[in-house]
């Protein structure tokens, strides 16, 4: 059984309903990120989990228990706040005890939790700083830091490394992971950093307009999107209508030619996309399957590869191509679809 | 980098500057000099000592003090509540600023006139209690220390709300949301977050009250009576009714001096009570 559990949760704000019928699960020991661009409703999904807010309708389980209405500080979840959120009056020690004071926990043993999780974030000699005194770094394991300190049976992080810079994005997103993998914590991560959130995550679930489109494995959704929202995501440029013909494995285009897709997916597609990685452009005198004739529109070097928006019959192409030979616009050429990397949605 | 060019911009504050010199610097030091000379003009403590031996005067001295910090400390009961439900739980805080700050459209004159309708012997106070039977007579409410405070407190209340709201709407929702997600009841993320984080604010508003009652005129003249006299309208009897010019200057400096010392203990107390101000 699932460790979390939304059932058909409905939220929102006065009239303005954010999710609707959310269903969601959660085993225990993983680490599954929410994904989505801003207003779809992630955000709204942790809070409530956390129990900042409480849902209009449906229920939220927890290990078994109805939470739905558990006030949010009997909850015992870690909550990082894409603010850091940290007590400005207090000292790294006593922001990092603070749970732990909560629970009345014993002055030796809390100093002694307290010093090992600084040293587990790499913090040991902070103790005494305030949080002003230190960078964005240092106060995103600060935060880290309190919010593992109380062993929380959850950890919930909204878009914990959106204010730090790059460079030390990646080098935290290990760290987190590195956590995780080492307290077995489960964790729920908010994020729409789809490069951060396929790195880190056991499952990622994508989110649109308050609905959860699609939740599976990073590799599985970067490979076999189940919607045309999640290709587009996941970079999925080209979409083109396609219909099922008599023959296997053969689909007809809107121009009435056929296309060869090597591809399944149960129920009926009507759409089929490709990303420009997947698009080669076919040298003069040689032939290769999925032929797609076209002019050049757009020509784009971006230095390994040359980009290309090429104008066809069905519609315009996005190529991405390490080949040399290089076209100009108003060259005709043609594209080969690759057969193996069609896929149906 | 740009040139350093040459900073012209100090001619803005000139003309504010040249005012206060001449208006408020230039009398004021002019009042200082003259409670350190004697008869003849030499330099001389006497005024000092003699002011400070006056039975009258250390009266009036502690009462001005202790109506002070009573009024300070009640606001601060009164704003502390009033100041976080405005700013945190109200839906239009528009208009509960607009009524907290009201009282200070009014005159100070208008307002204790208002109080003596209220507190007098015919006043509405006077007559419930009548009414109610809880006392026999009507009672004296006006024209003491009590009908003061009362005055103080009206007159001062909305600079420590103000103060308060300063500081509250800069406590970011996510820290009290914080202190709960880590184990904190409501009464503990106010008494761990909230009240700590507000000091500054209790701190503008105390000195400012504390200030105000203690500088006040009219209230104490006009709700005060003859023997509850404090440090403001001590002043004034001596310079208008008795044309001691010298001696209610002695008495103007010693309420600054207090005045500028208990604005800088408050201050003190509160950066040790939270170090990151």
């Amino acid at each position: 059984m699932a460790l979390l559990e939304l059932r058909n949760i409905t939220a929102g704000y006065d009239k303005n309903v954010i999710l609707k019928d959310l269903d969601f699960q959660v085993e225990k020991g993983e680490l599954v990120s929410l994904l989505g661009s801003s207003g779809c409703g992630k955000t709204t999904t942790l809070r409530l989990i956390a129990g900042f807010s409480t849902p209009m309708d449906g229920k939220f389980i927890f290990d078994g228990k109805d939470y739905t209405q558990v006030p949010l500080n009997k909850r015992n979840f870690g909550f990082v706040f894409q603010s850091y959120a940290l007590f400005p009056h207090m000292t790294v020690f006593d922001n990092v005890a603070f749970g732990l004071k909560m629970r009345k926990v014993p002055q030796d043993q809390m100093k002694k939790e307290v010093m090992e999780m600084l040293e587990t974030v790499d913090l040991a000699g902070f103790e005494n700083r305030f949080p002003k005194e230190m960078s964005g770094g240092q106060r995103q394991r600060v935060a880290l830091a309190r919010a593992l300190v109380i062993k929380p049976d959850l950890l919930l992080l909204d878009e914990p490394l959106s204010n730090l810079d790059a460079k030390l994005r990646v080098k935290m997103r290990v760290e987190i992971r590195r956590l995780q993998q080492k307290f077995g914590f489960t964790a729920i991560y908010v994020t729409h950093d789809q490069e951060e959130c396929f790195a880190i995550s056991d499952k990622v679930a994508i989110m649109n307009h308050g609905v959860i489109e699609q939740m599976d494995s990073p590799s599985v959704i970067y490979n076999h999107p189940k919607t045309e929202f999640i290709a587009r995501f996941v970079g999925f440029e080209n979409f083109m209508d396609i219909k099922k013909t008599d023959r296997e494995g053969f689909y007809l285009l809107p121009d009435n030619s056929q296309i060869r897709i090597e591809g399944k997916r149960e129920g009926q597609s009507q759409k089929a996309c490709i990303r420009p990685e997947d698009i080669t452009i076919v040298p003069e005198g040689f032939s290769a399957p999925n032929p797609l004739t076209g002019q050049v529109m757009v020509s784009t070097f971006l230095g390994k590869r040359n980009q290309y928006n090429v104008r066809t019959a069905i519609g315009e192409f996005e190529v991405s191509t390490d080949q040399e030979s290089v076209y100009k616009i108003g060259d005709q050429v043609t594209l080969s679809l690759a057969p193996g990397k069609i896929i149906l949605l | 980098m740009l040139e350093k060019k040459t900073n012209i911009y100090w001619l803005f504050i000139l003309p504010g500057c040249l005012f206060l010199a001449f208006f408020m610097l230039i009398p004021l030091f002019s009042l200082l000099f003259k409670t350190f000379a004697d008869e003849s003009g030499a330099f001389s403590m006497a005024n000092y000592f003699a002011l400070l031996e006056s039975t009258y005067f250390k009266q009036v001295f502690w009462r001005s003090i202790r109506l002070s910090l009573t009024s300070t400390a009640v606001c601060a009961v009164l704003g502390f509540p009033t100041a976080y439900y405005i700013s945190k739980y109200s839906k239009n805080k528009g208009v509960l600023m607009a009524l907290a700050v009201f009282p200070m459209f009014t005159s100070p004159v208008i307002r204790s006139f208002s109080w003596m309708v209220i507190l007098g012997k015919k006043g509405i106070v006077n007559d419930l209690l009548v009414k109610s039977g809880l006392i026999a007579k009507p009672i004296s409410l006006l024209y003491n220390e009590f009908s003061m405070v009362v005055g103080f407190i009206q007159l001062f209340l909305p600079l420590m709300i103000l103060s308060l709201i300063g500081i509250m709407d800069n406590i970011s929702e996510d820290l009290n949301l914080a202190a709960g997600s880590l184990g904190a009841s409501r009464l503990g993320t106010f008494r761990h977050v909230v009240l700590p984080l507000s000091i500054p604010g209790l701190v503008t508003g105390s000195v400012l009250v504390f200030t105000g009652c203690l500088t006040a005129y009219t209230t104490p003249q006009l709700l005060g009576g003859t023997d509850t006299r404090v440090l403001a309208t001590m002043i004034y009897q001596q310079a208008m009714s008795l044309g001691d010019w010298t001696q209610a200057s002695v008495v103007a400096v010693v309420m600054i001096v207090v005045t500028v010392a208990v604005s800088s203990v408050i201050n003190n107390i509160s950066r040790k009570l939270n170090p990151t101000i």
